[in-house]
């Protein structure tokens, strides 16, 4: 059966990323001068920068937040998210602190909170994309 | 106040739906042929063009941009797209004010229309609810649903009610009292529909927290107007609309997830520009055309703007300031949630009708200062609406 939803839109900027999500790796660039990290890719906003990224990297991220905001669709805007409705998207506060927007499965809409620890699970939708979705943490 | 040195001297509109045949460039090049004729000008006059389309925030929509003015026929020495989602009058003043500067053009030609009811209609027959479904490069959101604007703009109202305490209730007051202003307007989309605060909260949630009543049309109907210097449009047709101010701000200017971001728009910075400019503070406005793709957007502005303070525009709102008969006269068209979606172009053309005192059963008694926002062009989805920009318009 074909996928019936939109795949991601990838280019070379969001590229590594997308291949850490199918090994089950939840990657974000990082600057390796301060440590501080961003999301989307982007050069550090606190120092003068090498050229092209030199001092920053896609690291390994804890894959941890809390809901920042969220929203509930309650009617599906593209015919492959018919049977999805209602489904949640929200903003995840990451604990590295860039904002990350997904989908919050694992508990039902009525049940996500802002403030609500989750945590990272993969969906894989097709032999090529995996997708980054979030879930009530477990306890750590 | 420093001396205005530009004006808008001509004002075209042309509202929809669109009959069958005609598209958005068409209704471009009507609409440029009437506010030619507004200003008392000949097509031979207009040396330079620059229309006006809804990039980033609204998807990637080229189809259309063979020039209308090949359509229009008119002598154009320049000719070329400029807008950022639905910030588009602004921006088009800036760039056209550089060529009025130089002395590359006398009179600029300004047009933007759209065809989004059409399209729309054809996409509901796949399956597709909203504006013409299309894809955006390096777009993020669209695998988890992030699909259309509500999306993403729903976040700001969520992270709103959760920080202050703003009700969905006060929200439907916004869209229930522009709904009244466009029942003074003739050619708005809802004339003659009323709603109540009741009707508002029974309407549909469609993404939550925001129900179908909190969300702007899609529309088919193109605005043009017509630039030139103050010399020149003191010699014209009708009288002046002179641009007082305009200011710019971005969301990018701190990081795009501050937490600021999803409580204000990036109006500081515009309002600052556009005011000083201007010479004026938020009470010298008469009347405020406020960028409304969502009730949301208008209760920020409100509170950004300084006629409420941080976290009670829902109160304000509620109150009643903003219809018919309120102290601050807000959407007088009824803007995108009930007269028409042209981005900043329906707020345009409505301060110019305003300021000409030619607005009908809606006249602000007395209008000589409008503001007219722009909004639009997400970053990324998760998408920040990037650009803010302030126009400020007296007479």
């Amino acid at each position: 059966m074909t996928y019936a939803k939109p795949l991601p839109n990838v280019d070379d900027d969001s590229r590594p990323q997308w291949e850490g999500f199918k090994q089950r790796r939840f990657l974000l660039f990082r600057c390796k001068t301060c440590g501080t990290w961003y999301w989307p890719k982007s050069f550090c906003r606190k120092h003068d920068n090498e050229p092209f990224f030199g001092n920053l990297e896609w690291a390994e991220a804890t894959g941890r937040g809390k809901v920042f905001a969220f929203n509930i669709h309650r009617m599906a805007f593209h015919p492959g998210f018919a049977n999805d409705i209602p489904y949640v998207y929200a903003l995840i506060e990451l604990d590295e602190g860039p904002l990350f927007g997904t989908n919050i499965v694992g508990c039902a809409p009525e049940d996500v909170q802002v403030g609500m620890p989750v945590e990272v699970t993969y969906e894989d939708i097709t032999p090529e994309w995996t997708l980054p979705k979030f879930k009530p943490a477990r306890a750590v | 106040m420093g001396k205005p040195r530009y004006a808008i001297v001509g004002l075209g509109m042309v509202t929809g739906p669109y009959p069958e045949g005609i598209t958005a460039r068409a209704a471009e090049a009507e609409a440029g042929r009437q506010a030619i004729a507004d200003a008392g000008l000949r097509r031979g006059d207009i040396d330079g063009a620059v229309q006006l389309r809804r990039t980033a925030g609204g998807g990637e929509r080229t189809p259309w941009a063979d020039a209308f003015t090949r359509m229009l026929g008119v002598p154009a020495k320049f000719f070329f797209t400029v807008g950022r989602g639905g910030a588009l009058a602004g921006l088009g003043i800036g760039t056209a004010l550089g060529f009025l500067e130089l002395g590359i053009a006398k009179y600029v030609l300004i047009a933007g229309g759209v065809e989004d009811w059409k399209s729309s209609r054809r996409t509901k027959e796949q399956g597709y609810r909203g504006m013409v479904h299309s894809e955006k490069a390096g777009y993020w959101g669209k695998p988890f649903g992030d699909l259309r604007a509500p999306s993403h703009h729903s976040f700001l109202a969520a992270r709103h009610m959760y920080e202050y305490g703003t009700t969905s209730r006060q929200l439907g007051m916004i869209a229930v009292q522009q709904r009244a202003w466009a029942c003074l307007n003739p050619r708005a989309k809802m004339y003659g529909r009323p709603i109540t605060i009741e009707d508002h909260q029974s309407s549909p949630y469609v993404v939550e927290p925001y129900h179908l009543l909190d969300i702007c049309l899609v529309s088919d109907g193109a605005v043009a107007f017509v630039l030139t210097t103050a010399e020149r449009a003191r010699d014209l047709a009708k009288k002046p609309v002179w641009v007082m101010g305009l200011g710019t701000g971005e969301v990018a200017e701190s990081l795009w997830w501050d937490k600021q971001n999803y409580t204000h728009l990036a109006v500081k910075s515009a309002k600052e520009a556009a005011f000083a400019q201007a010479g004026i503070g938020v009470t010298d406005i008469d009347v405020a055309q406020l960028y409304d793709c969502f009730t949301g957007e208008v209760l920020f502005q409100l509170e950004d703007y300084g006629w409420a303070k941080k976290g009670e525009g829902g109160p304000f709102a509620e109150a009643g300031h903003i219809g018919p008969g309120g102290d601050i006269p807000v959407n007088t068209s009824g803007g995108l949630l009930s007269a028409y979606h042209y981005g900043d172009l329906t707020g345009l053309s409505e301060a110019v009708m305003q300021l000409r005192g030619g607005a009908g059963e809606r006249q602000v008694k007395g209008a000589e200062v409008a503001l007219v926002t722009g909004h639009g062009g997400e970053l990324i989805s998760p998408g920040m609406c990037s650009i803010h920009t302030s126009l400020v318009l007296g007479v």
